[in-house]
């Protein structure tokens, strides 16, 4: 626990450090239109990497083993991984998380760069994400069910994380404008527990 | 056993495993069905699996016609029971070792094993004791006792939905939307919400600030916390110097209450902290824009 404290109170310190820096930053003004690192780049095809002397390597299945910040990953075709996490590895699991995070049993998706000894060192590391497009089928006030093909599916709402954007507006946490048979596309982190799914976002209305 | 539940419960099951069975037997999907059940690692191949959905199919509509043909013999209801034994053992089986998988046990919805499932078969169980108790014939039940026979059909037809969800769209999605009529929506609607991290991630990645520090952006959101009215929101990023490529962490500082929708075009601000050294550096590492 006293580690734990402390490392946390560490950790607001650098915070506290941190915002100072960045309120004192540089100002810029102006808008462009520009893709994201977000979730939804899991999803998307292999990104140019931005040095091209460097090749994006991707890895996908379940892992089997957490130690010292290497993921022990055995892909869904029979091959294995070894995924190691850096300072710079983002992980998202239904939101932006650290690698304490990730635990074994859990599904991911990782991108990042092939090492020598074949190691992955990843860039970011997406856990138990899944992106579905489906039918509302049902609004309760903790949780949708949908329907994707003939599937059933039930999607949790996660207080003060799911958001939903409607005809390509801002993403909100206002969920009070969703319709039963309207599609969404619905971004979430797979619960291997129950089956069911936390939603991190749903798009609708496009 | 009640008389008219025994004497009419061949018909049930026989009316309720004929289209199950043909489904299974002669359907167009058997094969996706297959796919997704827990069959597929049991029998070690997809062919396998739906060959054995197919030959599932076959029995059930075997079981079915011999039901509803020779009602009184005991052999058919004992099979129908059996048949629902071994379906609650292979859901338990599948619940237990493959949660994700389907059922594959109605003959066109898919979904995961709940307690739907679990009450057909043991529907499916109780039917068949019942049937096998049977000791006149569901035509001379019918015959006998009109009144009694129509309400027991109508009672197990009403029953019928409730633990099948291919008839969902019948009844539950009209009670559904009706209810969400009456009492209104019960999710949460916009008064007095935050603007969520995602919306500042999404707002910061149409900015130009975003644009200029493209280059050393090295990583997707690592961190992000409020303070006084600014959401700060940290990246890792790397920093050329003549001494090499020095790692650092990118703070971006955004209004907390803006979004694509309030400020198309925010005003941000960069800057980059020296992992080690935790100096500010320069911006000029930043593609940043000349003035027009």
């Amino acid at each position: 626990m006293g580690h734990n404290q402390e490392s946390g109170g560490r950790r607001l310190d650098r915070r506290r450090f941190l915002t100072a820096a960045a309120i004192g930053g540089a100002t810029i003004v102006g808008a462009s239109a520009l893709g994201g690192l977000d979730a939804e780049a899991a999803f998307a095809a292999p990104m140019p990497s931005l040095d091209p002397a460097i090749r994006a390597a991707f890895a996908e299945g379940r892992v089997v083993a957490v130690n010292r910040g290497v993921l022990d990953v055995a892909g869904s075709h029979g091959e294995r991984h070894l995924i190691q996490l850096t300072n710079a590895t983002s992980v998202w699991k239904l939101r932006t998380t650290t690698a304490e995070a990730i635990e074994s049993g859990d599904g991911l998706y990782a991108r990042g760069v092939t090492m020598p000894d074949g190691t992955i060192a990843a860039d970011a590391v997406w856990v138990n994400i899944v992106n579905v497009h489906c039918t509302i089928r049902g609004i309760a006030k903790d949780r949708l069910h949908l329907a994707h093909g003939n599937h059933e599916l039930v999607g949790r709402i996660v207080p003060a994380t799911t958001t939903a954007s409607y005809l390509g507006g801002a993403l909100t946490s206002d969920l009070s404008r969703m319709r039963i048979g309207q599609t969404a596309q619905v971004l979430g982190a797979w619960r291997p527990a129950d089956n069911h799914i936390d939603i991190a976002r749903l798009t609708l209305g496009h | 056993m009640i008389p008219v539940v025994s004497a009419l419960a061949p018909l049930v099951c026989g009316l309720l495993l004929a289209p199950a069975g043909a489904g299974k037997l002669f359907g167009r999907h058997t094969s996706r069905l297959a796919a997704n059940t827990v069959l597929v690692r049991v029998l070690h191949g997809s062919r396998r699996a739906t060959l054995a959905l197919r030959v599932l199919g076959a029995a059930e509509l075997a079981l079915a016609a011999a039901l509803l043909a020779a009602p009184t013999t005991v052999v058919p209801g004992a099979a129908t029971a059996a048949l629902g034994l071994g379906f609650t053992g292979y859901l338990a089986y599948s619940k237990a070792t493959a949660p994700e998988s389907s059922c594959g046990c109605g003959a066109r919805a898919e979904g995961p094993i709940g307690a739907r499932s679990f009450i057909r078969a043991g529907l499916v169980l109780a039917g068949g004791l019942a049937a096998a108790t049977a000791d006149t014939t569901w035509w001379s039940e019918v015959s006998g006792h009109p009144a009694a026979s129509l309400l027991f059909l109508l009672v197990t037809a009403a029953l019928l939905p409730a633990v099948s969800s291919d008839l969902d769209h019948l009844w539950l999605l009209p009670v559904r939307k009706a209810r969400l009529r009456l009492f209104g929506n019960p999710l949460p609607s916009s008064a007095g919400v935050r603007v969520p991290v995602d919306a500042s991630v999404e707002l910061l990645e149409h900015s130009l600030a975003w644009q200029a520090a493209r280059p050393v952006v090295r990583s997707a959101l690592l961190d992000h916390w409020d303070d006084e009215g600014w959401r700060v929101l940290r990246y890792a990023g790397t920093y050329p110097d003549p001494h090499g490529t020095r790692p650092v962490s990118v703070l971006f500082a955004l209004d907390l209450t803006a979004s694509i929708d309030t400020a198309p075009s925010p005003a941000v601000r960069v800057s980059l902290v020296d992992e080690e050294s935790e100096q500010v550096l320069p911006a000029d590492a930043l593609a940043l824009p000349t003035a027009p």
